[in-house]
């Protein structure tokens, strides 16, 4: 409508607007059917009467900032068009999400904020389509996320829901490596975490000292309790390196225990990530020949000890026999992809067929 | 060189944008495998993880009608009936539970939520297994079924599982695999191989393989050992797209009739999703 037609209209016509602040103390109005778009502002505005005014602004949830704001309007300035076809709404979408991860992230907390369902499902299906397919490691540099899951967390992904012995020797398998791989790290003086990591590794050396053999539980909800470990351990560091000293362990093959940032990206001890047993795998061939790494688990006493050896040769050989495809192809057929089917000609000589889809 | 002394101010972590509901949501809508990885991810990822609402959005959507049916006698049905829709996604990975009067089993493939059936013995069709002389009807151990069908001696081998389409997961390429294995007296799968085949429906011709069970020494062996101990053989494979393909046919014969055979004990034909590997 141009301004002249505008000027001809009678004053109840004129379009109403909705009054919003965002946390940062901005005010602005929006068109009524826009804002109204948003369940959240909905309820403000016909539960509470609010929104009619500057004075009764609309206050936003903190998560909503003004350039947030602005496009979810923009979707909603779109959406609330009755008009529209399908068509056009999903080539809206398509365009509308093209924005960096960050932003995706933000855009989704703001929404869903708002209650705005269809956008939250818009951008968490684009942010699902990111992360699937990635590894952990990737992830995290996606999202830029710090590396800060103990290495109990990192290898022990299913403690809380089942308790599954496979996971439990899987482990252990992987703590092997681990100390192996981080022996060659510490000969070549790779750059090693400080004050983090002794932290951590004070935590450790604790916990195995008072008995805890790996399989801490408590590890689910150690998140907020994080920070506070951190604090606390700057005061135990050094009483704690006391400790060490007198129970004659090796402080430095323990601190680089903690080190799992180099390994985490080896040894991605997640299930039902296909690629995960296929690390273990050429773990299973790489130590078939390395010497028995006897300080490894010298916090547990040799019975145990001997006990969880024997598992862990056991597992690996059950792991073997589970992969068998992969196992035929690397044992028996050399390089070939696929196991192939023989038949018998006519005359009793064998033909090759190559394996393929039945349809 | 990625910057591991990750301050925990950082404005741009994830975590500090998004809710644990909202990145739980997100989650669900990638899969099992994926979620499971994500665990790795970070503390938050890794609480975020375990909500039921992702993994009850991964059972498949007739599970608990199909657990209802399961025999009365397996106290499966009691332990699953107190679990979180997590938990129990995670033990029908594990732990197939008996249903259809014990005569099949279901489980859960870990990386996709897809549904997996084993046929037992009794429910598939092996020529003259119901003759003593021929076939003998015992129980093992280490089976999941009360009964397994051990080969006495035939000529006539012929065994055959059926499988409704409609009940398996849609748009996905299953497997059908021969869980056996052979006692200490076996004679004649290492002379004679066995025809294998799967077919779809009323139309579908399918596919016949030829392989020894039991090979000498310098031939092939297309047998693997199964994690409970038996063995399987790959029987054939078909793409379930709607589940109204009608039924699954899949068999192994041998039908010559010069070689006598003995010594294969039959668990039953395990149908189950094909690797992405």
């Amino acid at each position: 409508m141009s301004e002249v037609d505008m000027a001809v209209i009678k004053p109840e016509m004129m379009k109403s607007y909705i009054w919003l602040q965002t946390a940062d103390g901005l005010i602005q109005q929006v068109e009524q059917e826009v804002a109204m778009f948003c369940p959240m502002i909905c309820h403000e505005v016909i539960q509470k009467d609010m929104g009619s005014s500057k004075n009764y602004a609309i206050s936003l949830p903190q998560r909503v900032n003004p350039a947030m704001l602005s496009l979810i309007l923009d979707y909603c300035r779109f959406h609330q068009v009755p008009g529209r076809s399908n068509k056009e709404r999903k080539s809206f979408d398509e365009k509308f999400i093209r924005m960096d991860t960050k932003r995706l992230c933000e855009l989704t907390s703001a929404a869903d904020s708002l209650q705005l369902k269809p956008l939250v499902d818009l951008t968490s299906r684009a942010l699902a389509r990111i992360i699937e397919g990635k590894s952990p490691e990737e992830i995290r540099e996606i999202f830029h996320l710090p590396d800060d899951l103990t290495e109990e967390e990192k290898l022990e992904p299913l403690k809380n829901t089942t308790d599954d012995p496979r996971i439990r020797l899987l482990n252990r398998l992987y703590a092997k490596k681990r100390k192996e791989l981080q022996e060659r790290q510490k000969l070549k003086n790779i750059e090693v975490e400080e004050e983090r990591v002794d932290d951590r590794s004070v935590d450790d050396l604790l916990s195995f000292i008072n008995g805890d053999n790996g399989d801490s539980k408590g590890i689910k909800n150690s998140k907020s309790k994080k920070k506070n470990r951190r604090r606390k351990d700057q005061q135990k560091n050094t009483s704690a390196n006391e400790a060490i000293k007198n129970h004659n362990k090796e402080p430095n093959g323990l601190n680089q225990v903690c080190h799992s940032a180099e390994v985490g990206q080896k040894v991605r001890a997640g299930v039902g990530a296909t690629s995960n047993l296929h690390d273990v795998e050429d773990d299973i061939f790489d130590n078939k020949n390395e010497p028995d790494d006897g300080d490894i688990d010298d916090e547990i006493d040799p019975a145990l000890k001997e006990k969880i050896d024997r598992e862990v040769e056991d597992f690996a050989r059950r792991l073997n026999s589970d992969w068998p495809e992969r196992m035929q192809e690397i044992l028996s057929f050399g390089h070939e992809r696929k196991p192939v089917h023989f038949s018998l000609n006519g005359n009793g000589s064998l033909r090759r067929y190559a394996n393929s889809e039945q349809r | 060189m990625r910057n591991r002394k990750a301050i925990n101010t950082n404005n741009e972590d994830i975590t500090n944008i998004l809710p644990e509901e909202c990145i739980s949501y997100i989650l669900s809508l990638t899969s099992p495998a994926d979620v499971c990885r994500s665990k790795l991810v970070s503390p938050v990822f890794r609480s975020a993880a375990d909500s039921d609402t992702i993994w009850g959005k991964f059972l498949p959507s007739d599970c608990y009608d199909i657990i209802s049916n399961a025999s009365s006698s397996s106290s499966s049905k009691l332990l699953t009936s107190s679990m979180s829709k997590t938990q129990l996604y995670f033990h029908l990975c594990k732990n197939p539970i008996i249903i259809d009067n014990g005569t099949m089993s279901f489980g859960l493939d870990k990386a996709t939520g897809k549904k997996c059936y084993m046929l037992g013995a009794r429910r598939l069709s092996i020529s003259w297994a119901n003759t003593p002389r021929y076939w003998r009807w015992k129980r093992v151990p280490e089976s999941r079924f009360s009964e397994v069908a051990e080969l006495k001696e035939v000529w006539w081998l012929d065994v055959k599982g059926t499988i409704e389409t409609k009940i398996l997961s849609p748009n996905t390429t299953y497997v059908a695999y021969l869980v056996y294995k052979f006692s200490s007296s076996r004679y004649g799968f290492e002379k004679k191989p066995v025809d294998l085949h799967v077919e779809l429906g009323e139309s579908d011709a399918g596919r016949t393989f030829r392989i020894f069970l039991d090979p000498s020494a310098n031939i092939p062996q297309f047998s693997r050992e199964r994690e409970d101990g038996w063995m399987e053989v790959k029987l054939g494979e078909f793409f379930n797209e709607h589940g109204d393909d009608g039924k699954a046919t899949c068999s192994l014969r041998e039908v010559d009739n010069y070689t006598p055979k003995k010594g294969l004990i039959i668990e039953g034909i395990d149908i189950r999703p094909k690797d992405s590997r």
